[in-house]
Order: structure tokens, then C-alpha cells, then sequence
């Protein structure tokens, strides 16, 4: 029976002529391409979408019409922002909710027009005023602690984890952490890939586990945290804010001890951000600004790492970098050293 | 639409083909003529109306400069027939200027920031066209949808080959589309994709890493390995993209000329260009040198016909300094190339040529120097061009990145020894000796597969010659 039917395949096989096999097999490579790669999605996603090609492997979403809303009206993009963030966190255990919708809104209101990082220094006082009353859960913390910036030694970082894109990659590669922290980071991450994307190598392991499985099996004290360059071409502001709040959230759950440092993404120098794509300064501030409101400022801080890379435009400084986005390596120490003058010691 | 793009490979490749072997032969030239514009304006729209404006003037113009038996029927009148000589020559002067203008307006005086896609490589080929007429050498078509055929058809529309009109004319009037052109196209073409996407992308990411680390702090052994990495990158990328045009022409029937020859198997650089964009050589030699008087003048004027010739080389390549620099700096090498290899030649050895006898030394003197002119061509910054070149050739930076090209060898070694291999004809052999058989059929279509998926997963790289 079976040797029947491999007999009569066998037989249709052999009377495909000589000038038409190649295509013949084109077309069931693609077949169990596609099927084994899941890329049908390819051709009906088009089908779904009504004409738009959504190319949802690659990462790329049609941007939405709002877009323009964010920019236009600030304080009430905060607002919505707060609603989205609340609307993902339903799922998230009280107490590790490091994002409260009052903390945020408090934020956004007394930054909302300033440039976010001429006075970079995360307002702690006025954030600590507002905690007593909005706070659900009563956490049982044993004394207030008023945590501020402090100067440490490159030993800080031994127990730290840097999580991030090409531009942590450059820390891992040109800076002397390379040794001593430990590096999640890998060239062109988004938030959007950031727990499904396998970069995280095992020593003696073949293979790599995703960012989020290597936070489940190991404990940091520090966390550093920069993503968001690679993410400009595609959603809208608000979309990356979500998500990133989401990512913040799951760190904060996997890493529950953990000091989690939220560092704003790295502008770009001005020839880069007039180059007339997605990537610009006025896209990154704004984004910076929505992830300084993610801040709490207890265990949640944001650095504004901009400050020891750009000039007083706010665009990267053009002497640091190669391809505009990069720092070259031997300014990645300012980075570092910007970190070491920033860091915050648990009582 | 780039090739080597989800879009082109999966909707407009299977799509245009079903339509254009379904359609009746008189139909076939207005289907492919409308597909390549659909092509062409898929993603960047903007400059679609230039093109097109393009092909009706030149069609207009060579109408009437084409004319002249008419004109000597119409006017008997030796007198009127002169004006027409003149005139004849005035639209031909006022076609070149346009079409000339075009492009220097485009690379020159707006620095390069918009290009419109392939502006370049049509305007070359409409030139081609313009001044065969104008020499009598082929006839003025009459048939419009036939002319924009020729520069527009998209396998070569964007970047080449460079096509003479007389090499596609009688194609263009008849042609058979075979289910064996059809397979072999493809075969052809699946080649291109993955030199471009296996080979070219993959290399050029040792390049990128070099511009995050920033040249200042390179070793002379990086910057070494990167010029490597670049002129791998540049060459698998641009024969990557020839090779698939010729593919796609010889799917639907067409011969378009063949733009590589092995160029890193050279034994000098004067040939090394004579095996590198072969079609953008020929023109210089057909339209510039040539006319100039070429080699015929002795040996001053031959240096100075190729002095214009390699300066317009690098005006063609961009407006920025560096590619005049290059185009000087290859002058150079092969005007001393001239004299040295001349020389041996005249005074042979056992009956042959010294530089012939040396056999392997020329060619590591062509490795050697080639990747340093491509740092010219590469890096548009004259300062970061003198920090790179510095680098090569051991200048003593403040910082180095110790062991930066044990790493860049650690990750890329193997990528640079497949590159190379592919730089020899072997594997040109090996493709030619199988074609038809089952393994090699086996081979290919996993290979356009495994293409299409690192794209899926990577997202496509635009053509490095879609910015000239």
C-alpha cells in the first residue's frame, strides 16, 4: 500500500519534464518554507489587512494615524499613555508594581514642557511628596529611604546586567565591563523582540535562551536598561511606550531585587537626525521624556546618559561618533563614567 | 523595489511573470514596460514623472535627429537641408546638456542627499542611445512603447547593466519566453540572490562594525581586515544585482551583457577594470576615450584621454571629493601600470612577458592595492579617509581597541574564506558543468529559500549602486 503510493509519486516525479523540475521544486521549497517559518503569514496578511502589507515577522507595523496627537498635544498624550500602561498591567502581581498610574501623571505634570534633559536630575523630592497617598498596597518597606546619586568604583558593575541594542553592545565590546557585568544585548533588539529573541549565549551551552529566561535563571542587584533606537521606523510613540512599560514590568517581576536603572536612549548626531528618516532627536526627547515618567525613583531610576554624549543642541557630538548612532570606542568611557557618577547604593 | 526584498521576490517576481506568459506576444513589451514603471514607482514615487519626461524627450529628439533621409527627400533644396544639419546638431548639443544637467544637477549641485532611483544608469544608456543615432550608427526608433521598453525595463532600470541599443533592439521585437529560459533565469538568478544576500550583507557587517568602533581606535590589522570586508561587500553586491538582471532579461528572452568578469582574479589593476563593471567602462571607452583619440596619439595624449576618462569615472560615482580622488588615484596606478607592464612586454623573457611569468606576485600586488582605492570609494569624509589610510599603513593612534581583529577574524573568518573562494571562477565552473543536474536543481532552490528567509528574518539591504 504504502510502497504503492511511493511508487506512483516516484512515477508523476519522473514524468515532470527536464525544463520544468527547477520550478517544480522552487515551488515546494517554498511550500515547506513558508510553512516551517510560519511565513504565510506573508501572503495573508495582505488578505486580512485589506491591501496593507503588514510584515509582522519583520517587525514593521503600519503606523497609526495618531501619531501626530502625541506631538501636538503633550499633556494629553501623557494621559493616554498612563491609561495604556494601566491597561497592560492588570496581570502584574500588586506588589511589584513599580508604575502607578498617580506616580506617572505626578510626573508628567511637573515636567510637561521642559526639555527633558536640561535639568536632568529625576526630581526626586517632589515624586516622594505624592507617594504617601496614592500607594494600594501597603508594602511592608522597614524605613523610608531618600536614595540619591552617588559616585562608585567599576566594582559596582559586577553584579549588574546591561540589557540593550547595538549601542550596549559597543559598552560590552570597548569597555572594560566586559570582563566583569554581564551583557543581554544584541545588535538591532527592539522591545518588541526583546523576550522572544534568542541572544543570550549559555557558557558550555549550545544554543541561546531569550533575554527573559536568562532573567528568570539568574539574579542581578543593578539592571541597566537602553532600547529604543531600533523600534523609530516602526508604531508610534505611544505604541513603543506601551511596550516598553510592559518590558519594564517584566524585569521588575524577574528581578525583583534589582535596582533597575532606565537609561534614555542615546540621541543621534544632527547630520544623522536630518538624514529625513525615522530616526530623529525630536523623536528620541520625546521618547525619553515618556520613559523618565516610568521612573519611580525608589527602585526605578531614569538617567539621562545624553548628558555626557551631546552638545549643547542636544544632538550626539559628532567627533564621538562614526555612523552617527554609534559611540566610537574610545568614547564609550563617558558612558561609563556618566554611570559611576550616577549610581544609587541600597542602605 | 529592491530585488532582494520579501515584495519583489514573493508578489511582483511570481505575479509579473504568471501575467507576462499569459499575455499574447504583441502585448508582451506594454506588460513588461508597465510592470517595470509599477516596479520603479513602488516605494519611492516622486522622481517616476522624471523618468518618464525622459524617455518621451529623447524619443522626441532622436525622431528628428534620426531623420535625415526624410529631411533630404523633403527639402530638395540643398540650402534648407544645411539648416537641418544645424539644427540636427543643436538638438543633439541641447539633448546632451539636458540629460547631462540632469545628472550633475542631481550629484553635484544637491550633493547627492535625493538621487532619483537609477538616474545614473538610465541617463547613460539614453546617452548611448542619443549618440549612436546622432552617429548614424543605428537607426531612431519609431516605436515609442519599444524605446521606453529599453530604458525601462525594470531588470535593469535601477543599477545596470549599462545596455546598447543595437544589443536588445531585434530582443525587443521578438523574443521567446521557454519554460528552459524560465528555469535557467532563475537559476541565474537565485545566484544573484545569494551573493547579494548570503555573501554581500554578511560581510558588510564586519564593515559596520568598523564604523561603530570608529577608525581612531582600529589596528592596522582591522583596518586591513575591513578594506577586505568592503571590497567583498561592494563586489558581491553589485555583480549580485547584475547577475540577477541578467537572470530576470534571460527569463523573458533577453541577452543583457555580462558586467563581471572575476575581477579580483586581475593581474593588474588596468585590468582589474577591464573585468569590473564592464558596461560602464565600455561606455566611458566607446563615448569618451575613443573619440578623445584614445590610444592612437602617443603616449601623452593616451594619459590624458584616460586622466578625463577616470576623473568622469569618479564624477559618476558622486559629486563628493573622495570619488574624484579615487578616480585620480586609479589614473595613477594604471598610467605607471602602462609603463612598467609596457616595458616587459617589449622586452620579453624566453618569448613571454615577465609580468606574465610572475604569475601569482602580480596578483597580490592587485590584492593589495585594490581594497586601499576602495577606501577612497568608500569613505566620503576626506578626514576620516586620511584617519582610515592612516591606520593601514601603521600611524601610531592614542587608543587602540587591543585584539579588535582576533574578534572581526573570530566572527567573520569564515565568511572572508567563502567570499573568496566565490571571487575565483571555480564556482562559476562548477554552476556551468552541473546546471541541469538534480543536485544542482536541489542546491538552488534551497538556496533562494534560505535566502528569502534571512531576509525575513534581517530585512533586506538596498544595493550599495542604487545611490549612484
Amino acid at each position: 500500500m504504502f510502497k504503492k503510493i511511493l511508487l506512483k509519486i516516484y512515477h508523476k516525479w519522473k514524468s515532470i519534464p527536464e525544463d520544468r523540475i527547477f520550478l517544480v521544486l522552487l515551488v515546494i521549497f517554498g511550500c515547506v518554507c513558508l510553512t516551517v517559518t510560519g511565513g504565510w503569514h506573508v501572503y495573508t496578511d495582505p488578505v486580512k489587512e485589506g491591501g496593507g502589507m503588514v510584515l509582522a515577522k519583520l517587525g514593521i507595523e503600519l503606523p497609526e494615524i495618531s501619531l501626530p496627537k502625541w506631538e501636538l498635544q503633550k499633556p494629553d498624550g501623557d494621559e493616554e499613555l498612563v491609561a495604556d500602561a494601566g491597561k497592560k498591567e492588570p496581570e502584574a502581581s500588586s506588589e511589584d508594581v513599580s508604575v502607578s498610574e498617580s506616580d506617572i501623571s505626578d510626573v508628567s505634570d511637573n515636567e510637561s514642557g521642559q526639555d527633558p534633559w536640561l535639568n536632568p536630575e529625576p526630581v526626586p523630592d517632589s515624586k516622594l511628596e505624592s507617594e504617601p497617598e496614592p500607594e494600594p498596597e501597603p508594602e511592608p518597606e522597614p524605613e523610608p529611604w531618600v536614595p540619591v546619586f552617588e559616585t562608585v568604583g567599576d566594582e559596582y558593575f559586577d553584579d549588574a546586567v546591561f540589557i540593550g541594542d547595538s549601542r550596549t553592545v559597543g559598552m560590552y565590546q570597548y569597555s572594560s565591563l566586559k570582563e566583569t557585568s554581564t551583557f543581554y544585548a544584541s545588535v538591532g533588539l527592539s522591545v518588541h523582540k526583546l523576550f522572544t529573541a534568542k541572544i543570550v549565549e549559555v557558557p558550555g551551552q549550545n544554543g541561546k535562551i531569550t533575554v527573559e529566561q536568562a532573567l528568570s535563571e539568574n539574579q542581578f542587584s543593578k539592571v541597566y536598561f537602553m532600547i529604543g533606537i531600533n523600534e523609530m521606523g516602526t508604531g508610534t510613540v505611544e505604541s513603543f511606550l506601551a511596550k516598553y512599560a510592559e518590558s519594564v514590568q517584566r524585569i521588575r517581576e524577574l528581578q525583583p531585587d534589582a535596582i533597575i536603572y532606565l537609561q534614555g536612549i542615546m540621541q543621534v548626531s544632527e547630520k544623522r537626525s536630518a538624514k529625513g528618516d525615522h530616526i530623529t532627536n525630536e523623536g528620541i526627547a520625546i521618547r525619553n521624556e515618556g520613559i523618565k515618567a516610568l521612573a519611580d525613583d525608589e527602585t526605578v531610576f531614569y538617567l539621562e546618559i545624553n548628558e555626557a554624549v551631546c552638545d549643547e543642541n542636544g544632538a550626539l557630538c559628532a567627533e564621538y561618533t562614526g555612523d552617527g548612532v554609534h559611540l566610537k570606542a574610545q568614547y564609550v568611557d563617558l558612558w561609563k563614567e556618566y554611570l559611576k557618577n550616577h549610581a544609587i547604593i541600597k542602605p | 523595489m529592491v530585488f532582494s526584498s520579501i515584495e519583489f521576490l514573493l508578489y511582483f517576481l511570481p505575479i509579473f511573470f504568471i501575467i507576462y506568459a499569459l499575455v499574447p506576444n504583441r502585448l508582451k513589451n506594454l506588460v513588461l514596460l508597465v510592470g517595470s514603471l509599477i516596479f520603479y514607482a513602488y516605494g519611492e514615487s516622486r522622481f517616476l514623472l522624471l523618468l518618464v519626461v525622459s524617455v518621451l524627450v529623447n524619443y522626441m529628439a532622436a525622431r528628428f535627429i534620426g531623420a535625415e533621409n526624410y529631411y533630404k527627400e523633403k527639402y530638395k533644396d540643398e540650402e534648407k537641408y544645411d539648416t537641418y544639419l544645424e539644427w540636427r546638431k543643436g538638438v543633439m548639443l541641447f539633448i546632451v546638456t539636458i540629460n547631462v544637467g540632469i545628472l550633475l544637477l542631481f550629484k553635484v549641485v544637491m550633493g547627492g542627499e535625493t538621487l532619483p532611483l537609477g538616474v545614473s544608469f538610465y541617463t547613460f544608456q539614453i546617452l548611448s542611445y542619443m549618440i549612436d543615432v546622432y552617429r548614424r550608427d543605428i537607426p531612431a526608433e519609431t516605436s515609442l512603447l519599444k524605446l521606453g521598453t529599453y530604458i525601462a525595463m525594470f531588470p535593469q532600470l535601477v543599477s545596470g547593466p549599462i545596455v546598447n541599443y543595437d544589443e536588445v533592439s531585434e530582443t525587443l521585437n521578438s523574443r521567446k519566453m521557454t519554460w528552459k529560459s524560465v528555469q535557467n533565469g532563475l537559476k541565474v538568478f537565485t545566484l544573484g540572490l545569494a551573493s547579494k544576500v548570503l555573501i554581500a550583507d554578511r560581510v558588510g557587517f564586519l564593515w559596520n562594525d568598523i564604523q561603530m568602533q570608529g577608525y581612531e581606535s582600529m589596528s592596522t590589522a582591522l583596518a586591513w581586515l575591513g578594506a577586505i570586508a568592503f571590497s567583498f561587500k561592494i563586489y558581491f553586491d553589485f555583480y549580485g544585482y547584475s547577475l540577477m538582471a541578467i537572470g530576470l532579461g534571460s527569463m523573458m528572452g533577453f541577452k543583457l551583457p555580462e558586467n563581471f568578469r572575476n575581477p579580483y582574479m586581475a593581474d593588474s589593476v588596468r585590468d582589474f577594470y577591464r573585468r569590473w563593471h564592464i558596461t560602464l567602462s565600455r561606455w566611458f571607452c566607446n563615448y569618451v576615450y575613443i573619440p578623445l583619440g584614445g590610444s592612437r596619439n602617443g603616449e601623452f595624449c593616451t594619459i590624458r584621454n584616460l586622466l578625463v576618462v577616470w576623473a568622469l569615472t569618479g564624477l559618476w560615482h558622486g559629486g563628493n571629493g573622495n570619488f574624484l580622488l579615487w578616480g585620480i588615484m586609479l589614473w595613477a596606478v594604471i598610467v605607471v601600470e602602462r609603463q612598467v607592464i609596457g616595458f616587459l612586454d617589449r622586452h620579453p623573457i624566453n618569448g613571454e612577458s615577465l609580468w606574465k611569468q610572475l604569475n601569482l606576485i602580480p596578483r597580490l600586488y592587485v590584492w593589495a592595492i585594490i581594497p586601499v582605492t576602495w577606501m577612497f570609494f568608500a569613505i566620503t569624509d576626506i578626514e576620516q579617509l586620511k584617519i582610515y589610510v592612516g591606520r593601514m599603513f601603521g600611524s601610531t593612534p592614542e587608543y587602540v581597541v587591543a585584539g579588535d581583529w582576533r574578534n572581526a577574524l573570530a566572527t567573520y573568518g569564515s565568511l572572508l574564506v567563502v567570499a573568496a573562494l566565490a571571487s575565483t571562477p571555480i564556482l562559476k565552473r562548477i554552476y556551468h558543468r552541473w546546471r541541469d543536474h538534480m543536485v544542482m536543481n536541489v542546491v538552488l532552490a534551497a538556496l533562494f529559500w534560505i535566502c528569502v528567509w534571512r531576509i525575513m528574518v534581517e530585512g533586506n539591504n538596498p544595493f550599495m549602486y542604487f545611490k549612484f
